[in-house]
């Protein structure tokens, strides 16, 4: 179904939504543009390309407590944290940073295993997805070379397409026809023209393509695992590299976690938290030895393990081409150079 | 030619003439980003590679740090903008570069462009050195003239009251994520194991608890007063934009005062907090 | 409730801890409220010492040295004041308030002059209420 409202009521809309239930959606400040958990209305903006970090924390969060207990005198006590049960929205992802969440869903719930921290988040989100219609790509932004288009509607339920003054929400999935059958009182019915119009924004949208790369899955897979001991060319790519962890941290797509009993005197947690393989200490022993002391072994690891390794466990590659590392990257390294680089070989 | 190009075009000849002579093993410099506004650090092992060397506004990243993977003996050439001089200068001092190791590459640059907000750089984020105060070749021409103090920008925070600057660093300071781009970016931060690291005594949770990052970025201001160079490189590097510099610059600011020394200036010099005079008085502690 | 001020006191074991020892013996009175942490010298105080007090819950932190120039190790007192100057400048311009820490060098001999100290200090931290800006809280 689609649906409408004035662009001027957005954040009545935002205001009901909120009234039932968490709701993350873009925020500006003087810094940029950020998901956030919303609780004032106005804070939403529809005015951005894309936001600095990835809305993977929505379903990842970068820390979170398994188990929280209480030491001490006595018998210790400690809690599961029960599973999220709030139904939650999450308004203005970018299509490819929603098709991110389907590449992840292969590891959280596919691999033998299911996470059931990633599930409950999943299965109680609605995501409403905001496809680029005119906006040009960013200059460093590659998704159609990844078989993602602009207007991609893998991992979104609903789409936010903006029309002269007015929101169009066109519902994609049973999950998103759900929640606009459900908020109908929120919005007014589509007319046919809007209908036409959205086909249209949709086509225009679809025709976008970013800067283009070579990386069939397969070929990229098998050329990534043939370089694997030219050191030479590693180091090379490597060079800039400081080995922080920025990269990883702003990807819609790396996933890596530890867990730490954490506490201050008697209270603490069991927690999960986001970790890097770009930090020096990622692969540190007990013994002291470290297999990746390099930075150069590292950022192998780092593009081997979206590249190749992904490919070879679920089929697809691991990187959603937003850009968002490149963009972040204190030195600049651009992971599309170094793809181009690799095919080249 | 704009003055960029002509330090550009300098760069190249001096590396090329180095390089082909034999006299170093490798030129730290820059090179073409993924475009002209976003340049990499480069590192020029060859005559030819000398050609792929650029220098324009962008230049902004303090290459200092890179020198700490080079092993000592043997000889490289770097590019240092006035606060990278600095940095070598503190390392010299700290015994963890050897001055016979180095050829400085002295670019007085000034115009420097942030790359992500598009404003110049001045004295406002960085400690406005602009002419080096140490290099072997001077590719550009140096700038004389009254600049602004470094220190201007701290007259808001300092008039605040202290609980309204308390909630402002407890805003900024808690939205670190722990990516450690501002320690690794830094030229000084070359401890292994940094405290950070350490599981004995765990100074801060791995996760990003918010009195773990302010313990993380607290005991960093310490490790950094009187050695901090105010290049920059850790706020332009976070991604969350902590204004970092503020609080190095207040420490940079009081060792000045409290110590009568400023971080990386001459050779010579003791780094103020591994130092004492007996004019030390207890007036510090008031 | 009468709000009792934890106070975290690092005294070097040759002057300061000495003269607490005398403090006592000559039965002295001062407030309990001061827990006190031998070193062997000032200099072995790591600013990141005091950061964590504060944020195990500490009201005040008391810090206690030998007089500059009369250190047993000679000179750890005079990195000491550097290193002690420049914890209070970060504790000030992070905004704690001033009168949470003091850094005193009191000798030995100085049982008086010790109890002194920590009564003042403790009178001052208790005017200025619990410490809560550095103090990690956990709900429940």
């Amino acid at each position: 179904m689609l649906k409408k409202i004035e662009q001027g009521k957005l954040s009545e809309l935002v205001t009901a939504l909120i009234d039932q239930g968490p709701l993350y959606a873009p925020v500006r400040d003087d810094r940029g543009v950020n998901f956030q958990s919303i609780r004032s209305p106005l804070a939403v903006t529809l005015d951005f390309y894309n936001s600095v970090l990835s809305p993977k924390a929505v379903f990842f969060p970068q820390s979170e407590d398994l188990i929280s207990y209480r030491l001490g005198r006595g018998e210790p006590t400690a809690k599961t944290t029960p599973l999220p049960t709030a139904q939650t929205i999450l308004l203005g992802v970018r299509p490819p940073d929603a098709y991110s969440f389907f590449l992840m869903d292969e590891l959280f719930l596919g691999s033998g295993i299911v996470d059931p921290y990633w599930q409950s988040r999943r299965d109680l989100t609605v995501v409403i997805g905001y496809p680029f219609i005119n906006q040009t790509p960013d200059a460093v932004d590659f998704y159609s070379s990844l078989g993602i288009s602009a207007t991609d509607t893998r991992g979104s339920d609903i789409f936010l397409i903006k029309k002269n003054g007015e929101l169009l929400f066109k519902g994609l999935t049973e999950k998103g026809n759900a929640l606009l059958a459900k908020q109908a009182a929120l919005f007014t019915e589509a007319t046919g023209d809007d209908e036409q119009y959205y086909l249209a924004a949709l086509a225009q949208g679809a025709a976008i393509v970013t800067r283009n790369l070579d990386c069939d899955p397969k070929r990229t897979a098998s050329k990534l695992e043939n370089l694997f001991a030219d050191t030479a060319f590693w180091e090379q790519m490597a060079a800039a590299c400081i080995s922080c962890g920025t990269c990883t941290f702003v990807c819609p797509t790396c996933h890596c976690f530890d867990i730490a009993d954490e506490n201050i005197f008697r209270d603490g947690a069991r927690r999960r938290f986001w970790d890097a393989c770009m930090f020096t200490d990622f692969t540190l022993e007990a013994s002291g030895h470290n297999p990746r002391s390099r930075v150069y072994q590292r950022l192998r690891q780092k593009v081997c393990h979206k590249y190749s390794y992904y490919i070879r466990n679920f089929g697809v590659i691991s990187c959603v081409g937003c850009g968002r590392c490149t963009r972040s990257c204190p030195v600049n390294i651009d992971i599309f150079t170094i793809i181009a680089e690799a095919m080249k070989k | 030619m704009t003055a960029f190009k002509e330090i550009e075009k300098k760069l190249i000849q001096q590396a090329k003439e180095l390089l082909e002579r034999g006299e170093v093993a490798q030129v730290i410099a820059y090179g073409r980003g993924y475009d002209d506004q976003h340049p990499m650090p480069y590192v020029a092992k060859t005559v030819a590679d000398a050609d792929n060397l650029v220098f324009n506004e962008f230049c902004t990243f303090n290459l200092v740090g890179y020198l700490m993977r080079c092993p000592p003996g043997i000889k490289v050439a770097i590019v240092v903008k006035g606060a990278d001089s600095r940095a070598v200068v503190q390392l010299i001092q700290e015994a963890k570069l050897r001055r016979e190791d180095l050829v400085l590459l002295g670019i007085p640059a000034s115009g420097m462009v942030d790359q992500k907000t598009g404003k110049i750089i001045d004295a406002q984020t960085t400690g406005g050195q602009i002419n080096p105060v140490l290099c072997d070749y001077l590719l550009g021409e140096e700038k004389y003239g009254r600049t602004e103090s470094p220190y201007q920008v701290l007259k808001p925070l300092e008039v605040m009251g202290k609980d309204d600057r308390w909630q402002f660093w407890q805003n900024e300071l808690s939205r670190c994520l722990r990516c450690f781009a501002c320690r690794k970016a830094c030229p000084m931060c070359y401890c292994d194991p940094c405290f950070m690291d350490q599981s004995r005594p765990r100074w801060a949770d791995k996760s990003p608890t918010a009195e773990g990052s302010i313990m993380y970025h607290l005991t960093r201001f310490y490790h950094l007063a009187g050695r901090c160079i105010d290049c920059g490189n850790c706020s332009r590097s976070c991604p969350v934009d902590i204004p970092l510099y503020l609080f190095h610059k207040k420490l940079a600011q009081d060792c000045e005062e409290m110590f009568g020394q400023a971080a990386g200036m001459r050779i010579e010099d003791k780094p103020v907090m591994v130092d004492f005079r007996v004019e030390d008085t207890d007036e510090m502690l008031k | 409730m009468d709000f009792e001020p934890k106070i975290l006191g690092i005294a070097c074991n040759w002057c300061t801890y000495t003269g607490a020892d005398l403090a006592g013996t000559t039965r002295l009175k001062y407030p309990q409220n001061l827990r006190m942490v031998r070193v062997m010298c000032s200099s072995r105080i790591n600013p990141s010492f005091v950061f964590r007090a504060f944020q195990l819950g500490a009201d005040g932190v008391l810090i206690g040295g030998c007089h500059p120039g009369d250190c047993h190790y000679g000179t750890g007192n005079m990195y000491a004041r550097r290193r002690l100057a420049i914890t209070k400048k970060i504790l000030e311009f992070a905004g704690l308030e001033p009168g949470r820490f003091r850094v005193e060098w009191i000798s030995a001999s100085e049982g008086n002059r010790f109890a002194e100290v920590v009564t003042e200090f403790t009178a001052a931290v208790k005017g200025l209420g619990p410490q809560t800006k550095l103090k990690v809280s956990h709900d429940g």
